[in-house]
């Protein structure tokens, strides 16, 4: 089990005495994460790949090694890991780099965030790509009926999330993967929410890419990683070109290097992919199995207390073991907004509210024009951040509706 | 580890009995947060009926700007064709501990005003309409969300406000 005592003396932002039930949207900072970064700039502030003096080269390999453990963390070879801005631009990648052409078939879900679901819409438009959309229940499952239904001869890619960002699901990926490898398509993992919260290992997942960022691991913004499978990275274009990508150039032709550099154009946010790397190995020495079962157990609590809110409507599985410490609910007639400043002013309880990046879910399956409070629960959160969630919600409930 | 208000708020006495020369128990709350006042001011504490040593209260942390201001939000997050509007107001001069006695207000109206609610235990009142919501907190903040524009949030904002002016603390 976690000390959870001992970790929270890592983290600055919780000295202030604030509740933080925000983390699906961005986690919080560690000093052991913000040292490292600091000490790139104080110590050996230069830029990789590119000097042969000492600093420069201490750069590169905190730089190559920060790539080393944040591939160990999802069971990748360093090869494998594309250094990106966020999970965003990791899907935009793999979006634009693909080649779709008419005709193409990308199966996505209505679980998806914007992120994982609008860059189809626009290859639909662009090129008239075919995007078929797998629906959910009202809880937020999905059948793999339906993605037996929807992958056809003509599919490309099937882009998934590993665990919603609304309602905590978390879909049968591993199956997915080989429905859609049967069928010869290739499968995106949108990992943003999963990879931070539980053991990842692509190598037993068996998809092709995933996305995640290292902002809600515990990391810095401005820094994310996309494993692509090794084998697939020719047939891949980068996003960007330039700076760092190239093996050869000549006045009339170009030749773009092998490895992960083809992807990277130009000088890359050095601090905060060293402060990712620090990241990775600050949870990996926690131990990922050991965050999931701190989730798994206020999870527990978080459902079993928001059900005995009055007037709270909770939405996703019910059952704690099929969803993630991320709950999104509503409070009467409360809006989602007003909810979550009355929480902030009377609590200090931060969350999220709104429809949390993901439009069409709450139009289609939820069915709220509004959104939800969303409130999500991390290896920093205690049982007493709980209680007072739960006291502030059933306080607002008895005297507020 | 230091409380929120509202968490002391709870487990504290809640009769509001005055002996202690303020309006309410949640005044004298505040007043012992921000260090003006001791427990011991409250006869229940001094009988020994409550625990001192349960109660631990850092100053309320100021949300945004302390200085009388308004801001306009625009677009409303969630509407994109409104607009919110927050408002800071000037607490009364040497006052510590906030701007609106929520629990004077509560006995003034009392669900007298359609959409009117107010939380004393959590200092905040909210007015839902049909022009759109403001929400008020004792720190001497307002909310006004979803206004159609400026001018109609000024009319709820002036409304609602004359309303909470009835009990400045």
């Amino acid at each position: 089990m976690l000390d959870t005592e001992s970790i929270r003396k890592d983290f600055p932002f919780l000295r202030q005495g604030c509740i933080y039930l925000d983390s699906t949207a961005t986690s919080l900072t560690p000093e052991p994460v913000l040292n490292k970064m600091l000490e790139y700039y104080r110590e050996y502030r230069a830029n990789i790949e590119r000097g042969i003096y000492k600093a420069a080269q201490i750069a590169t390999d905190a730089f190559e090694g920060a790539r080393a453990e944040i591939a160990r963390l999802i069971n990748a070879k360093p090869e494998e890991i594309i250094l990106v801005r966020n999970t965003s631009e990791g899907i935009n990648l793999v979006a634009s780099g693909q080649g779709l052409k008419k005709g193409d078939r990308v199966v996505t879900t209505i679980l998806e965030h914007h992120s994982n679901f609008i860059v189809w819409l626009r290859a639909r438009k662009r090129v008239g790509a075919e995007v078929k959309v797998v629906m959910s229940d009202g809880e937020g499952f999905l059948d793999l009926s339906d993605f037996e239904r929807a992958i056809n001869g003509r599919t490309r890619l099937v882009a998934v999330t590993h665990t919603s960002n609304v309602l905590g699901v978390r879909p049968p990926v591993k199956e997915i993967v080989k429905m859609a490898h049967d069928k010869g398509a290739l499968v995106l993992v949108d990992g943003a929410q999963s990879v931070p919260h539980t053991k990842v290992d692509v190598k037993a997942l068996g998809c092709d890419f995933l996305a995640f960022s290292g902002h809600k691991m515990c990391g810095p913004t401005g820094a994310g990683a996309l494993y692509i499978r090794e084998d697939l990275q020719e047939k891949i274009e980068p996003l960007c070109i330039g700076g760092g990508t190239i093996e050869d150039v000549g006045i009339d032709h170009y030749r773009l290097r092998q490895g992960p550099s083809r992807y990277e154009a130009g000088t890359p946010a050095i601090a905060e992919v060293i402060g990712m790397g620090a990241a990775a190995s600050y949870l990996m020495e926690i131990g990922m199995p050991n965050i999931a079962a701190h989730d798994a157990s206020l999870t527990k609590k978080v459902l079993e207390g928001l059900q005995e809110v009055p007037s709270l409507t909770l939405y996703g599985p019910k059952d704690p073991r099929k969803r993630a410490g991320i709950f999104s609910f509503n409070l009467g007639r409360f809006h989602p907004h007003d909810l979550a400043v009355a929480l902030d002013a009377a609590a200090g309880v931060m969350v999220r509210s709104g429809h949390h990046c993901a439009l069409p879910l709450h139009k289609h399956i939820l069915k709220l024009d509004s959104g939800t409070v969303r409130a999500s629960v991390y290896l920093y959160n205690t049982e007493q951040d709980v209680e007072v969630l739960l006291s502030a919600l059933s306080e607002i409930s008895k005297t507020m509706l | 580890m230091a409380k929120s208000l509202y968490e002391n708020y709870k487990n504290f006495p809640k009769t509001d009995c005055g002996y202690c020369g303020n309006t309410s128990c949640i005044t004298m709350l505040r007043r012992f947060c921000s260090g003006e006042l001791p427990l011991s001011e409250c006869i229940y504490f001094r009988a020994g009926l409550y625990n001192v040593n349960e109660f631990s209260c850092s100053p309320p942390v100021p949300r945004g700007t302390q200085k009388p201001s308004i801001s306009y939000i625009r677009p409303c997050p969630t509407d994109a064709d409104r607009i919110s509007v927050e408002v800071s107001l000037l607490p009364p001069e040497g006052s510590k501990y906030g701007y609106f006695d929520m629990i004077t207000l509560d006995n003034i109206f009392n669900h007298a005003v359609p959409g009117l609610r107010i939380s004393p235990s959590l200092g905040i009142a909210r007015l839902e309409s049909e022009w759109g919501d403001v929400m008020g907190f004792s720190e001497g903040r307002v909310l006004i969300r979803r206004a159609s524009n400026e001018s109609s949030a000024f009319w709820q904002l002036s409304r609602f406000v004359r309303s909470l002016w009835a009990a400045v603390s």
